[in-house]
């Protein structure tokens, strides 16, 4: 009743206002992100960084260099243009054959790279950036809304109309259109399409950089870690507007604004980000094409298989792997409890790896929220324990549960392909990370689990550095060694048809949901006690100890080591693990190499260390 | 991104200057020389990542201290250095690192790290290790109760917001009062400590809004928190959202007086806001205006090194070098010996606080107290209720 009492008093107005007014800047963030999808078929991660990139270059030229307004806007235009153009020129034409997957993974080296160089050369302390506009307000409602404000609308429908008027009224809109149809009938048309995306990239970036300029005037600040949660925010508006849709774009930012906004009105703004992926995964599943495409015609699908690049695995030789297992036992035989950590570490990132190697590489769905598995078994047995439950115990349940819940959740995504998996599941798990934040009763909410019982297996404890190694090791090898036979079972072969042509499949009479439900089952309680023998590891864990970055870190193993190969996503655990650990002299360099290093190996070996299985 | 913060730390140092230096410059020559193997502090916190910023913070703090420890002798003649590893402020990272120390006999205290989460994910590691733990900014309640080796000169809320509740309801006079929070374990736990203290002093919590770290729009929640009616505004925010939020604030049209915790304390924070600061009301443990001798040298020092106003992270970090290498000089450079005199010494000065001496039982700062901020003419000033 008090609810229905607050809706009708609401008002209505003003918080539309203020949902009008976040949502150009998401709209403006998502027209760059819709016409690089259109061409490319890609999310741009990178666009995020080149946000940045406009708003350090707006910096530099108005407080910096003390330049006019006009004369800043059109410089951060051409810089930001020439690093889209860059990341095109860079880390995507080379990746034109690849599998779908390389070009996304390199847009998120890149975005790394951008974002250190900025750490590096700008301090990654926010700073103020005043510019002399207008302070003139309107008032609207009860609030107020500013020249600014009307600035950063204005050019987002100009840019979206601008665009829209060249794609669809010039003759190179069209090589654009045509490149993104058919990159092939479009060469042989004469078409360049190298220099076709390149504009596009560079046009996408200008428009970035000049988001970044604007929303750092409006807030008077700007700060290098800002970029990623626009990019996501901007993502958000163009699944609701349709992926490739420019105009599109425009309504799916404010779309997106007026909904965060009236659920701010409503719960509050804990929940914001919570309804922005709620309402991306409603999209995805019901109205993939955006909500202003017209009937439901599918989405085009021509990504099942190739969205993962086939090569002959390579097998390790049986000694070898012996030879190594027993270099793993030994290891903390030479007493040097650091590396011992790392190497821990390493191993429950392995865990992770295998999981997530499984559902991404076997059967095919790649996955960007495996965090939330993780985050499911270490919470379950986290809360248990800490109730008085055995640990050994705990960590059964933990795997348990991630098992159970994230098959649960993941269920509905089950029909989604290709790039749409990948958005889905990253909905899914910053949804799973703001319950755990949100849902104070059960998991404590932002204070986090604290005092979790240290590592023992029926009274015995395991929590000494040499024990904890040795028992996570055996974990790992164990779960490896159980998935090994899993694959060369039928379900291995059913797993690999399902990804090879899931419809073929389904002709055969194998039930893909169900399938994909093992899997899921299998990988979530691999994740699961990973999460949970990390958090009897830590003793603390938060909402955010598991959280997107983690995703990537875990998606990046996987590949590293070659999608679906076992003991590839091992070696991609224990090299991911290890790599920061020995740039740990470079300091604030260390970002940088490690996003080069990612960069490098899509491109080089985009099939992974050891071939995908 | 739970960050736990502290009070605005920023004043340290001087103690061990005055107990330390005096008595090394009547038996030394007047430059004191250090020499002999380097007495190292181990350093656990975020040069890059999402929290890099603090880091690099500390680092000024750091350097300014040992630039004045060393000045003066050093720990007894041994010139005092630090080894600073780079955390992430991620607990993966933080457990490899006490690792790492632990089991490094050069290391013999270690500092940080950053949050909650991840100094607290490697307590159980220093403890089992028996190497203190000092979390210079870990002011969430439960960091020092991981065991013995856990010490802190970061206020807990627990004393800070009934400090600013008191400010808010009996020199204000605030009657309804609108809390928005950060919502972290600090900022929750900052928001629930100082609604107890207000309604006990007899306010009135009309709306409590919290907010996600990375948020930047605040208009929808203002919106929220301008309907309940409020008569005063506090904020448990960091600097860089507290600005982001009085902003936004003043350009809905709310005009009611604003108090934000110490850790707005920053000159970032006029910048960042422009004029919709003026009138904010803060209250800190380090005063730049304040003329206790250790305050004038510690901020001098720093103007005269980076040539900007130093924050209150760097105020941290600056004083807990000092209150280490005054640990060190009494007590001895034992790792055990460190631990025990943390919890012996005391009188010590400090750029926070006047005297620090530490409670052995929850091994917090004893009795700090606060001086009232207020923003005029685009300056932190002392406030006085004469002020009006």
């Amino acid at each position: 009743m008090e609810f229905l009492s607050s809706l009708i008093s609401m008002p209505w107005l003003d918080y539309s206002i203020s949902g009008l007014v976040i949502g150009s800047i998401y709209a403006l963030m998502a027209v760059g992100l819709a016409l690089i999808f259109g061409v490319a078929n890609l999310i741009n991660f990178a666009h995020g960084a080149v946000f940045t990139v406009g708003a350090y270059i707006g910096w530099t030229c108005l407080v910096g260099l003390g330049l006019p307004l006009g004369v800043t806007i059109v410089a951060v235009a051409a810089v930001s243009g020439g690093v889209g153009a860059l990341i095109e020129w860079l880390a995507i034409r080379p990746l034109n054959r690849q599998s779908r997957i390389a070009p996304l993974l390199a847009t998120i080296g890149v975005a790394l790279m951008l974002d250190q160089i900025i750490h590096i050369v700008f301090s990654p302390t926010p700073r103020a950036l005043p510019a002399n506009i207008p302070d003139w307000r309107i008032a609207v409602g009860n609030g107020t809304i500013g020249a600014i404000d009307i600035t950063i609308f204005a050019t987002a429908v100009i840019s979206a109309a601008a665009l829209y008027a060249f794609l669809f009224r010039t003759k190179l809109g069209m090589a654009v259109r045509a490149t993104a149809q058919d990159d092939d009938a479009a060469k042989q048309m004469g078409v360049n399409i190298n220099a076709v995306n390149m504009t596009v990239f560079g046009i996408a970036g200008a428009l970035g950089g000049i988001a970044g300029l604007l929303v750092g005037l409006y807030y008077n600040s700007i700060d290098p870690n800002a970029s990623f949660q626009m990019m996501l925010k901007g993502m958000v508006a163009i699944v609701i507007g349709g992926m490739a849709n420019v105009p599109g774009a425009i309504g799916g930012g404010l779309i997106l604004g007026l909904i965060e906004s009236w659920g701010i009105g409503l719960f509050g703004a804990s929940y914001r980000n919570l309804f922005a992926f709620v309402l991306l995964l409603v999209m995805l599943l019901f109205r993939p094409n955006g909500i202003f495409a017209r009937g439901k015609e599918r989405a085009a699908e021509p990504m099942t298989g190739t969205f993962v690049t086939q090569t002959k695995a390579i097998t390790l030789p049986r000694p070898l792997i012996w030879v190594l297992i027993g270099v793993a036992v030994i290891l903390p035989m030479a007493n040097m409890p650091y590396i011992t950590q790392v190497m821990t570490n390493a191993y429950l990132y392995g865990l992770a790896a295998l999981a997530l190697t499984l559902v991404s590489g076997t059967v095919g769905l790649v996955s960007i929220g495996h965090a939330a598995l993780v985050a499911i078994g270490a919470y379950a047995s986290a809360l248990l324990t800490t109730k008085g439950l055995p640990v050994s115990l705990g960590i059964v349940i933990g795997g348990a549960a991630a098992a159970l819940i994230g098959t649960a959740l993941a269920y509905p995504a089950f029909r989604l392909r290709g790039h749409y998996v990948a958005i889905g599941t990253l909905a899914l798990g910053e949804i799973v990370a703001l319950v755990i934040l949100n849902w104070e009763g059960v998991t404590n909410g932002a204070l986090g689990v604290f005092a979790i019982p240290p590592l023992e297996i029926f009274g015995l404890p395991l929590y000494g550095t040499k024990a904890s190694y040795w028992f996570v090791l055996a974990l790992m090898l164990g779960m490896a060694g159980l998935q090994v036979r899993l694959l060369k079972s039928h379900l291995g072969r059913t797993w690999k048809a399902i990804r090879e042509d899931t419809v073929a499949a389904e002709t055969y009479g194998v039930s893909s949901n169900y399938y994909k439900g093992l899997a899921f089952g299998f990988a979530g309680f691999t994740a699961g006690i990973a999460g949970a023998v990390t958090a009897h590891q830590w003793s603390f864990i938060n909402y955010d100890s598991f959280n997107l970055l983690f995703s990537v870190l875990i998606l990046t193993m996987a590949i590293l080591g070659g999608l679906g190969n076992v003991s590839g996503a091992i070696l991609g655990a224990i090299l991911v693990a290890a790599l920061p650990e020995m740039f740990r002299t470079l300091a604030e360099y260390r970002m940088l190499f490690y996003g080069a290093a990612l960069v490098i190996l899509i491109r080089f070996r985009p099939q992974g260390l050891l071939g995908s299985g | 991104m739970t960050t736990k913060r502290s009070l605005p730390t920023f004043t340290r140092r001087g103690f061990g200057a005055l107990a330390g230096a005096t008595m090394l410059t009547a038996a030394l020559p007047a430059f004191a020389q250090t020499s002999g193997e380097p007495v190292y502090i181990g350093v656990s916190g975020p040069k890059t990542g999402l929290h890099a910023q603090y880091g690099a913070l500390w680092v000024q703090g750091f350097d300014l201290a040992l630039d004045k420890i060393n000045g003066e002798g050093g720990i007894n003649g041994r010139p005092l250095e630090y080894i600073f590893e780079d955390s992430q402020n991620d607990p993966r990272q933080t457990i490899a690192i006490a690792q790492k120390f632990i089991a490094d006999p050069k290391i013999v205290a270690e500092a940080g790290d950053f949050s909650s989460t991840s100094s607290m994910a490697a307590s159980p590691l220093y403890q089992r290790g028996g190497l203190v733990q000092f979390g210079f900014t870990n002011s969430h309640p439960d960091f020092t109760k991981t065991g013995d080796y856990m010490w802190s000169n970061s206020i807990p809320q627990s004393q800070e917001q009934p400090l600013y509740a008191d400010f808010a309801v009996n020199t204000l006079g605030l009657k309804k009062i609108g809390v928005m929070y950060l919502n972290t374990d600090w900022g929750k736990t900052s928001k629930d400590l100082f609604a107890s203290a207000a309604e006990e002093m007899g306010a009135e919590i009309v709306a409590a809004e919290g907010y996600l770290a990375d948020e930047k729009d605040f208009r929808a929640t203002l919106v929220r928190l301008r309907d309940a009616a409020p008569d005063g505004i506090m904020l448990e925010s960091y600097y860089s959202d507290g600005a982001l939020i009085v902003r936004q604030l003043r350009d809905l049209g709310i005009d009611v007086p604003i108090l934000a915790t110490g850790s707005i304390y920053s000159p970032d924070f006029l910048e960042l806001a422009g004029d919709a600061a003026e009138g904010v009301f803060t209250s800190v443990y380090y005063a730049p205006q304040s003329p206790r001798p250790e305050v004038v040298e510690f901020r001098q020092g720093f103007l005269d090194k980076y040539g900007e106003e130093p924050n209150h992270f760097n105020a941290l970090a600056y004083d807990a070098f000092n209150i280490l290498a005054a640990v060190m000089r009494e007590y001895g450079t034992g790792r055990e010996e460190i631990k025990d005199g943390l919890g012996k010494i005391s009188g010590i000065s400090s750029v926070l606080f006047e005297t620090v001496s530490f409670d052995p039982e929850t091994r917090r700062v004893s009795g700090p107290e606060v001086t009232p901020i207020v923003v005029k003419d685009g300056a932190f000033t002392i406030y006085t209720p004469e002020q009006g």
